[in-house]
């Protein structure tokens, strides 16, 4: 049974889909697959970089990508699930969390919102919430690499109408031990947090709190990201 | 009209620059030139600058055909950069202004760079990069402060590229980013070295120790040649920069890019950058080697900035520093 | 109106049997028939091994949801279009795909049907129109089909979380843990 023509259908199938993002690295589409609603994660070439060095990049990043999702689900932590992986055209196919906003939009909206009996207690809790689902990834030794408000959802839960905070773009992660990496993993997320949401530093405080207080090797990495902190004002000028 | 006299002298380069009103009236400039293979330090450069300072003060003065009386306001570096030769250019300053009797004022070497790049291209609102020996920044303005968006974890692009050089013993004449540049333009082989970006920002440290411990080798047995060590050094060192700017850029929504410092003059990287912002439909800024490279005119158009929105130094806060944060002064001059 | 007439096991309502046309390769769709009481599963599989039949035959206890069986039958056609396959056959490359190691001698033991099953999941990759290969494969076997989502009541969920090495945090869902697994093995 011959199956001819098939290096033309990805690009057909993205091409009948809903376009979601245009980002630096990759475009996101929405769109059914096999019956399930999907999201498709395409990495395109970046012509600025040389062929090999970009090739080489675009793999390793589609891999760590999945590796670090079939991480943290087995540990319980939420991830989409992965549906597909085409190696050629660096396209993963994802469970689209489909009702799900992002953390950015969602303390963005909270924070403008004047109906919000109490925003700062509301995102007390989702602070908290944060800080003990990436001491959770962080005991699994998985690195995110790039931790932002919007690298994260939030997903109306079932029955408890809690909110599920599910975690997303796995490209930058890799896994370590080192209490280096998970205290500069920490310093990207506050910095992409206090530069997104202006007035969270207390918010993010509560965020580093509850990361201490559930991880059991949290002491070293609080420690690590208090270094990096302070090394952008302390670099050695000497040429 | 404002004029404004700038001294910088905060690593192995002593500038003296005259603005006018947005004139660049004068901007001589002496390089501290080390052996291949050495580094600049902290108290020869200062020795340096110190036999220059005057010969090139009295050049921008001629160049721009005027007298101190004419200055309205000396500007200098306060920071940040080595110690021992930003001490040089501020006692300078520092006596010039009691000499003449005009008002001092201390500019961040980052924010001259910025405000020179401004001024050159026309840029409206660019997010920029910043990279030099001593520096690596992806910065953006906002709400009166120039905010870091990205930078180096470590050490500055600059520095890296100038202790590899020192590894192969590349000239440090002019510079040896420079001369590593004309090196890459001839190697053909790409190698493969370490890639480290960390979400908005990046890490060289990484890829120098690797090459520092591996080029030796590759070379002695013929796996590459030095030129493909500099074109390959340099793909993965401004794919790099590249990517944390691309990453700025859409996290602020913003359709400009201009490239400060010395390793802007890179005209690889200003290539590569180039092509990112085709693809983004962005537009890029970038200066030539006399703004690029650290010089007067830039601390003296970041201080005319400051002086037209009534900042000045007192004497007794003329101190200099080493590590001054881009985003520690307020940009009074900008909305 | 006929054919029921003459083969009356043959029911050709789709609440049987399961047909997906795969989004990546719109000319292929997928088949999926579940049979139960098969008294014939060795003469099955030995027209299985001679080529005499143009399916998979997949043990049913593995299987959590046939959304299983599609992932593993996408990627199938997927490496079979870019010459990629592990396997012989695109119904060997299938069976392969739903396991979550990547021995393949292992998969077809366990996923594939054996002598002594009395259940049978049967797939099909063809074109749209042809039900030719349903027919004839329906007429084979001995045994009686049964709705395709009936699946899950012939799974062996211990076995599944065996072999799949769940995780206690996993147990909400299942087919999740199934299909992840089996989407990143190459790299896991």
């Amino acid at each position: 049974m011959a199956v001819e023509g098939t290096s033309v259908a990805l690009p057909q199938f993205l091409k009948k889909i809903e376009l979601i993002k245009q980002g630096a690295e990759a475009r996101v589409y929405r769109g059914s697959f096999l019956g399930k609603p999907t999201i498709v994660k395409e990495r395109f070439p970046k012509l600025y970089r040389h062929p090999l060095l970009d090739e080489k990049l675009t793999h390793r990043r589609t891999v760590q990508e999945v590796r670090s999702i079939l991480r943290c689900r087995k540990a319980g932590i939420s991830a989409p699930v992965v549906y597909f992986v085409d190696y050629t055209s660096h396209c993963i196919f994802l469970e689209d969390i489909v009702g799900s906003i992002t953390v950015r939009d969602h303390i963005a909206s909270t924070q403008l919102s004047s109906a919000q009996k109490s925003p700062e207690e509301h995102l007390d809790q989702l602070a908290q919430k944060m800080g003990q689902i990436l001491a959770k990834m962080h005991d699994e030794d998985v690195v995110h690499g790039d931790l932002t408000t919007s690298n994260m959802l939030l997903k109306a839960g079932a029955e408890s109408g809690e909110t599920e905070l599910v975690l997303i773009d796995f490209g930058l992660s890799y896994i370590s031990a080192l209490p280096e990496d998970k205290g500069v993993d920490m310093y990207v997320l506050e910095k992409a947090f206090l530069s997104t949401h202006p007035n969270t530093e207390a918010l993010f405080e509560k965020l580093l709190k509850a990361y201490a207080a559930s991880s059991k090797k949290s002491h070293a990495v609080i420690k690590k990201l208090d270094e990096v902190r302070l090394r952008g004002r302390k670099r050695s000028m000497v040429g | 009209m404002t004029v404004v006299i700038g001294f910088e002298g905060s690593a192995n380069k002593i500038g003296v620059g005259i603005v006018r009103d947005g004139e660049v009236l004068s901007n001589p400039r002496r390089t501290y030139i080390t052996p291949p293979g050495q580094g600049f330090l902290p108290s020869e450069t200062a020795r340096h600058h110190r036999s220059v300072i005057l010969t090139v003060l009295k050049e921008a003065l001629e160049e721009a055909g005027l007298k101190p009386a004419d200055v309205d306001c000396v500007a200098y570096t306060k920071g940040p950069g080595m110690g021992a030769p930003l001490v040089t250019v501020a006692l300078v300053a520092r006596t010039v202004a009691q000499l003449w009797g005009k008002p001092l004022l201390g500019v961040n070497h980052c924010i001259g760079h910025i405000e020179m790049g401004r001024l050159i291209t026309q840029a409206n609102n660019p997010t920029v990069l910043y990279v030099s020996g001593g520096n690596t920044q992806v910065i953006a303005y906002s709400e009166r402060r120039y905010r870091i968006f990205g930078e180096t974890i470590d050490i500055a692009v600059g520095n890296c590229l100038d202790r590899f050089a020192r590894v192969i013993k590349i000239s440090n004449d002019p510079s040896p980013g420079y001369n590593i540049e004309q090196m890459a333009k001839k190697g053909t082989q790409y190698v493969e070295l370490p890639y480290t970006v960390k979400g908005m920002d990046v890490s060289f440290s990484g890829i120098l120790s690797y090459i520092e411990e591996a080029a030796g080798k590759m070379l002695k047995c013929n796996q590459c040649t030095a030129e493909d060590l500099c074109f390959s050094l340099q793909e993965i060192l401004f794919s790099m920069l590249v990517e944390i700017t691309e990453r700025a850029m859409a996290h602020c929504s913003s359709q400009e890019v201009l490239i400060v410092g010395g390793v802007g003059c890179n005209l690889r990287l200003q290539e590569m950058m180039g092509v990112m912002c085709k693809e983004r439909g962005a537009k890029l800024f970038a200066t030539d080697e006399s703004f690029c490279i650290d010089n007067g005119a830039m601390i003296a158009q970041a201080g005319w900035e400051m002086f037209r929105s009534g900042q000045t130094t007192e004497l007794s806060d003329s101190w200099i520093t080493q590590r001054y944060r881009t985003d520690e002064v307020e940009v009074t001059w900008r909305d | 109106m006929l054919e029921s007439f003459f083969y009356p096991q043959i029911r050709f309502s789709s609440v049987m049997y399961s047909t997906q046309e795969l989004e990546l390769f719109p000319d292929r769709t997928v088949t999926q028939l579940l049979f139960k009481d098969v008294k014939n599963a060795a003469e099955l599989r030995k027209n299985a091994m001679e080529g005499k039949i143009n399916g998979a035959l997949i043990n049913p206890s593995m299987i959590v949801s046939p959304f299983q069986v599609l992932v593993a039958a996408n990627k199938a056609v997927h490496l079979h279009s870019t010459g990629k396959m592990k396997t012989r056959s695109l119904y060997s490359e299938i069976i392969y795909n739903l396991s979550p190691t990547n021995n393949i001698s292992e998969a077809f033991k366990r996923f594939g049907m054996s002598d002594s099953d009395s259940a049978v999941l049967i797939v099909l990759v063809h074109l749209k129109e042809e039900t030719q290969h349903m027919t004839d494969i329906i007429a084979k076997v001995d045994g009686q089909q049964i709705p395709i989502e009936d699946v899950s009541m012939l799974t062996d969920t211990a076995k599944v979380k065996k072999l799949y090495k769940t995780t206690p945090q996993e147990d909400t869902c299942l087919l999740d843990a199934v299909v992840c697994r089996m989407a990143t093995k190459d790299v896991m």
